[in-house]
């Protein structure tokens, strides 16, 4: 625990946040994907982080036990599929039209999943701030075995 | 005055209850986006005390607290970006100081070796 452990958490949180950012950008990449090898449009999906080792015994206890995570760091607990039923487009011509000449799209807002995009790369960037810090603080740590 | 042995190991407490205050900042960034997680603080006062009271028994780490009177998001997080990042300058800068004490402390042993 400490500096160390300080890092192991902002480390925790960059990659939930790659990862939330890949998803997004899998949402943004297949937003008009009407076909996929389970049949029927692209379905949104979206990540759900939850706190890992968070209560204060587990604080505690983590202490003694340095090969578990850091409390406090952050995880994926699942990633969900977006329920809303697609948007059908009259499109006749389309090879994946029903028999009524309407195509399922699937119902992705490009508009919300930059906004999406955007938070997680603000989110990144503060854990790498955070990141920073602990190195610096390790350094200067250092710093005082050159006292002369 | 204190002997500079003492000083050092006064500091020393005072460097690890940053290190922890420090720690406590990350996990808030960190679960900046999960639902439902409450920003969590140390009580800097209460550490503080048990370092100087020399309190030797086994360290359990400083419990950590609710963070009170921060707007909730629908999503029932409460994390504050500002407030983090401030804590974290503030925590650096704190720790910062602490290292340069020691320091200082070492180089007064060192003059006294000297003279």
């Amino acid at each position: 625990m400490g500096l160390f452990g300080m890092m192991g958490i902002s480390a925790s949180a960059l990659s939930a946040e790659r990862e939330r950012a890949e998803v997004t950008s899998a949402n943004l990449a297949n937003a008009e994907t009407t076909h996929t090898d389970s049949g029927g449009p692209y379905v949104r999906k979206e990540v759900v982080f939850s706190a890992a080792n968070s209560s204060p015994f587990q604080t505690v206890f983590n202490g003694l036990d340095s090969m578990e995570q850091p409390s406090g760091s952050v995880q994926i607990n699942q990633i969900v599929n977006d329920q809303t039923p697609p948007v059908m487009r009259y499109e006749p011509g389309n090879p994946d039209a029903d028999e009524k000449g309407y195509v399922a799209y699937p119902a992705i807002n490009p508009v919300s999943e930059m906004v999406d995009l955007m938070d997680a790369t603000r989110a990144y960037q503060l854990n790498a701030s955070a990141i920073n810090a602990a190195k610096q603080m390790i350094q200067e740590s250092i710093g005082i075995l050159k006292t002369t | 005055m204190a002997s500079p042995v003492n000083m050092i190991q006064l500091l020393q407490g005072y460097l690890h209850v940053t290190t922890n205050r420090q720690q406590i900042v990350a996990a808030n960034m960190a679960n900046v986006d999960t639902p439902g997680y409450q920003t969590r603080d140390i009580n800097f006062q209460q550490a503080m005390q048990q370092v100087v009271n020399g309190n030797n028994g086994p360290q359990l780490e400083p419990a950590s607290l609710s963070v009170e009177g921060l707007p909730e998001r629908p999503d029932g997080n409460n994390v504050n970006i500002d407030r983090e990042s401030m804590v974290l300058s503030e925590a650096q800068l704190q720790y910062q100081m602490g290292v340069q004490l020691i320091e200082d402390q070492f180089h007064n042993v060192l003059t006294a070796i000297k003279e």
